[in-house]
């Protein structure tokens, strides 16, 4: 019985003894590597660091500490308490300034000062985006304290708050009474450039902001390029009232219009659309990047002299440079107008689709062309339609290139205006119709065929290539090409 | 428990069943210890008769398929008409540029034995089989040949791609040893064509499943007849990689005169026909009649045309086309590995034409005046937004427009194939016009002797026809007065097919038009994973590695690769052309 004792004894030390040794679990332990940076959340890292203080107060104050303590994954730039002091009170005041100002410094995902790109634009929570280049600069400022990190996510802390900066429509607007161009462009909000444009702007106003793109909302972010969009970087120059004016009044004498509402100058309204047009680049040009010319997405060259710009100012998506003229030739602002053979809008007799041929050739030189081509009609007269946007009141000269590989002899005119009114039957609206011309063979010359003058800017809706009289008369045409003339 | 034994007796029963019990072990020994595992099939119980055998070599197939991958991408990206994206992995980079390391895993030899050791295991056992009587002469025959001749091709594959390869034709236990250099000793690539050669000859057994065979059946909607390798047609690339072209010639001949499956028509059965003008239902480039120079009235369909090929239904004009082609189903595995490879939008586009095949098709004209061969830019591939786009592998899915229908096929051997492999073993056979004529407008175009102002005499009796012996013997006469309707009066020509006019002439030379015929087989066959095999094989015939080199430099440079000029240079030993034998 003893011995029984003294046994229980000894297991009751053993069992003991297992469970003091196994307080320690191994495998809880794992997860264990000695790091007290991950036992905190970003909110509680920033607080620990007394430089960050201001901030972090801020913070609390907008409620984005608790964003800070969720398991998701965050890059914070945490601006040093200084820099805090710089920012305008007025920002800090304003309760909806702030919150902006407070998430324009918090972005998704780590981004450490390490990267293999050596720069990369960061979309913040403000939906702005900044530039982090190379390891040490987040836009203006500079990194002085680089990759604190706890268990979700990293801060930085930096010399320079990334206060929330206007993107470019947003500054233009910023500017309205005092700049002319800011109150124009504003005024393509009610304005329909085209006609086309006046559909999105009612679709937007009847189901409110935000339904359609905001770029439907005003002609010139339609037309043009949409400034408000914070996902690409434009360069746009703004000119000032005087030298605006000024190349608004050289375009005049081009952009003749009627308008139907004779409150309204449709003269000086389309003349500053055609102005400013050319001033908006897809690309953000750094003063050191400009080149002597840019050109522009409806094909004119733009001089760029760099001695008349009065102020550089960088924005959230792109630079805007306040220049006191962009004085642009003449010449390169009248724009050519080209139509490609094969671009059609219709053709008659409507019903022979099958004699309307699409080509694929190839030029004595071997460039590859598309062209078009009527082959054994059936019927005479056959007639390609066509028709050219946005011409000006001036007189155009007119070329073609046709190709005639056949051994048919091609002869076809030129008819340029028109329409499906008839008065004694004589077509009405003709603007010009060029008398026969024949394709010589296989030649890839470009031919003149004369000129004609348009009396009123605007769009000519039908322009004609008419076959011969006979039934076996064909056409061909590479292109057309108008080049308007200075005055 | 208490029991009384009586000591005594108890001893001499033991010592009784003891002296029986060593009787018996004695006797028995063997059998004892041979104790057959109640959880596996060994060899013997896993091929009892003929539906064992036949599920052996489907079994085969299968694993057969898994190469396909490879075998497209070790043909095509290492060769000059495909090249890397901004998608591909540096793996793919290292083939383009012919600078592998050892880590890249495209370019490992084991999936390849992996197809041998099966391979080789089947056929020992088919020989068990024969022996104990478990199947017939004829069916052992068959599935015999049949896997010997897969094995043979993927020999020919590694020979092609790997140089010196161990030649292993009995099961071994441990594919490790395959690398073992001593135990397996790899023979040079003349040595194992030969091997090849001598081998596959010897076969007693060269047609195609006969139609009774268990094997000749329709499962799962396919017809399994053009599942198997067509052994005529491996044996003709054998000769033809052998140098003996008489031999290769008679081996393709006797393909291109099959007996056609039912419902083709012996015409039409893989002998490249003549379009149809009027409806379009063929495989050639069409346009709309009468209006061929609108580029509009183009032909791009999934049941018609040219591109139909590679996206109709295996119907009946599938069946005139393709020799050899195996489907990916996706309710199936292996999973069709290409749509990933190819299709920007839906994979993960890891390869693209190059600059230099888009030059080959843009550099033909067709008859209608088109300055390019619309084989290239309108079918082999499209441009998506910017991207050049390899559409071959992709119609059949686009078609289906559903993420889990990823149907596609494997494309081993067709007619034009077919056509531009005879070709190439006439010409080298001094039988230049009937190459040319094969290439190009077709044997009755090329052998019709035409009246003085023009016109085809009206009593064809005695032209448009080779009169020559097998296998160079075509009647291709075509006339109503007397009347002929002759074998080859609808073969067109793999050109006259793809509506281009003719390269070369009659009685150009031996190296002129086999130019011709390698560079036809670049733009008909183009990703089809031909073009190394053929750059390889013209490249030796000729003793000339600048033959092949020219052509990768032509693609690197055109896309400013920098190390263009080290790559022509290093091809420049034919040593290179191989890849590293390890995995």
């Amino acid at each position: 019985m003893t011995q029984l004792k003294f046994n229980y004894k000894r297991l009751f030390a053993s069992v003991l003894m297992l469970a003091i040794i196994s307080c320690s679990n191994p495998w809880d332990d794992r997860l264990d590597n000695g790091d007290e940076n991950l036992t905190v959340n970003l909110k509680e890292a920033i607080e620990s660091r007394p430089e960050g203080s201001e901030f972090a107060q801020l913070l609390e104050q907008t409620g984005y500490d608790k964003v800070l303590e969720q398991s998701k994954t965050f890059t914070v730039f945490v601006p040093t308490n200084e820099a805090i002091n710089q920012v305008d009170d007025a920002i800090l005041n304003d309760p909806a300034s702030l919150i902006a100002f407070i998430r324009n410094h918090i972005t998704f995902t780590t981004y450490s000062s390490i990267r293999e790109k050596q720069e990369e634009r960061i979309k913040m929570f403000t939906n702005k985006y900044v530039t982090f280049k190379g390891s040490t600069t987040i836009d203006e400022a500079t990194i002085v304290s680089p990759d604190n990190y706890a268990k979700n996510g990293v801060f930085h802390i930096i010399d320079k708050a990334l206060t929330p900066k206007l993107n470019i429509w947003q500054f233009i607007k910023s500017q309205a009474g005092a700049s002319g161009i800011s109150d124009y462009l504003l005024s393509l909000k009610e304005f329909n450039i085209y006609k086309s444009d006046s559909i999105g702007k009612a679709v937007s106003e009847t189901n409110g902001a935000g339904y359609l793109s905001d770029s439907l909302t005003n002609s010139y972010l339609k037309n043009v390029y949409n400034l408000n969009n914070e996902n690409n970087l434009y360069t746009v120059f703004l000119m000032q009232n005087d030298g605006y004016n000024a190349e608004v009044n050289k375009l005049k004498p081009y952009l003749i219009k009627t308008s139907n509402d004779p409150s309204k100058d449709s003269t000086a309204i389309y003349s500053k659309y055609f102005t400013l047009r050319d001033m908006a680049f897809a690309k953000e040009y750094e003063l050191n990047e400009l080149p002597a010319t840019l050109t522009s997405r409806f094909g004119v060259q733009i001089p760029v002299d760099k001695t008349q710009i009065v102020q550089q100012v960088r924005l959230s998506n792109g630079i805007v440079y306040i220049m006191k003229k962009v004085d642009v030739d003449l010449g390169k602002r009248l724009v050519t107008t080209k139509i490609e053979g094969e671009s059609i809008t219709s053709f008659s007799p409507s019903n022979l689709r099958s004699r309307v041929l699409f080509r694929d050739r190839v030029d004595a030189s071997g460039i590859f062309f598309n062209d078009i081509r009527v082959q054994n009609p059936g019927v005479s007269l056959f007639t390609l339609n066509y028709n050219a946007k946005d011409l000006f009141s001036t007189t155009y000269k007119v070329y073609w290139k046709a190709y005639n590989d056949r051994s048919v002899v091609v002869s076809q005119k030129l008819r340029v205006g028109g329409s499906n009114v008839f008065l004694n039957g004589v077509m009405q609206g003709v603007i010009k119709e060029f008398a026969y011309m024949n394709v010589p063979a296989n030649s890839y010359e470009e031919l003149y065929l004369g000129e004609f003058t348009l009396a009123k800017a605007g769009n000519i809706d039908l322009i004609s290539l008419i076959a011969g009289t006979s039934s076996t008369s064909e056409l061909t045409l590479d292109y057309l090409r108008f080049v308007p003339q200075t005055k | 428990m208490i029991t009384t034994i009586r000591t005594k007796k108890t001893k001499s029963i033991v010592s009784m069943v003891s002296a029986v019990i060593l009787l018996f072990s004695l006797g028995s020994c063997q059998d004892y210890l041979d104790v057959e595992p109640e959880d596996k099939l060994s060899g013997e119980q896993m091929y009892r008769n003929v539906f064992d055998a036949d599920a052996a070599v489907v079994g085969i197939y299968g694993k057969f398929m898994g190469l396909a991958e490879k075998y497209v991408i070790l043909n095509e990206m290492r060769a000059d008409l495909m090249t890397t994206t901004r998608n591909s992995s540096p793996a793919l980079k290292e083939l383009s540029n012919h600078n592998v390391s050892i880590a890249n895993p495209y370019i490992s030899p084991k999936d390849f034995y992996v197809v041998i050791q099966n391979c080789n295991d089947a056929l020992a056992n088919f020989d068990m089989m024969l022996a104990k009587k478990r199947f017939t002469q004829s069916q052992y025959d068959q599935r015999y040949a049949d896997v010997a001749c897969l094995r043979s091709w993927v020999y020919l594959q590694l020979g092609i791609h790997f140089g010196s390869v161990p030649y292993i034709t009995e099961p071994i236990n441990n594919l490790e040893d395959v690398k073992n250099i001593s135990k397996y000793p790899r023979l040079p690539f003349d040595q194992l064509l030969d091997k090849l050669v001598t081998f596959t000859e010897s076969l007693t057994y060269k047609d195609i499943y006969d139609t009774q065979s268990s094997l000749r059946i329709t499962v799962d909607g396919y017809d399994t007849m053009k599942f198997f390798i067509n052994k005529e047609c491996l044996l003709g690339d054998l000769q033809l990689w052998k140098g003996n072209y008489l031999s290769a010639a008679s081996h393709y001949k006797n393909v291109m005169e099959s007996t056609p499956t039912s419902g083709a028509n012996s015409y039409d059965y893989y002998r490249v026909r003549i379009p149809d003008v009027v409806n379009n239902d063929d495989l050639a480039v069409g346009y709309r009649r009468d209006y061929e120079t609108d580029a509009t009235s183009l032909v791009d369909s999934n049941t018609k045309g040219w591109r139909s090929i590679f996206a109709r239904d295996r119907d009946i004009m599938w069946n005139t086309e393709w020799i050899w082609s195996l489907p990916f189903d996706s309710d199936f595995a292996p999973a069709n590995p290409f749509i990933a490879i190819f299709s920007k939008t839906a994979g993960d586009y890891l390869a693209k034409p190059s600059q230099s095949a888009m030059d080959r098709w843009n550099s033909n004209t067709s008859r209608f005046g088109y300055p390019y061969d619309a084989r290239g830019p309108k079918f082999t591939y499209k441009m998506v937004g910017t991207d050049p786009v390899i559409m071959k592998y992709i119609y059949k899915f686009e078609a289906a427009a559903d993420q889990f229908k990823r149907e596609g096929d494997w494309f081993l051997y067709r007619a034009a194939k077919l056509h531009l492999r005879y070709a190439e073993a006439a010409n080298r056979d001094n039988q230049q016009k009937v190459a040319f004529a094969v290439l190009n407008q077709g044997l009755k175009e090329t052998y019709t002797i035409y009246n003085p102002d023009g016109t085809i005499p009206t009593d064809v009796t005695n032209i448009q026809q080779t009169k020559l012996g097998f296998p160079y013997d075509f009647d291709a006469r075509q006339g109503d007065a007397p009347n002929y309707r002759a074998p080859w009066h609808r073969s067109v020509g793999v050109r006259g097919r793809a509506r281009l006019i003719s390269v070369g002439a009659i009685g150009d030379d031996v190296i002129t038009t086999e130019n011709n015929i390698i560079n036809e087989a670049a733009l008909e066959l183009a990703y089809e994973g031909n073009r190394w095999e053929d750059l390889v094989r013209i490249a030796r015939r000729r003793n000339d590695p600048s033959y092949l080199a020219n052509k990768i430099y032509d693609k690197l440079s055109k896309e400013g690769n920098a190390e263009a000029d080290n790559v022509k240079a290093k091809l420049m030993n034919p040593a290179n052309w191989y890849l590293p034998f390890n995995w």
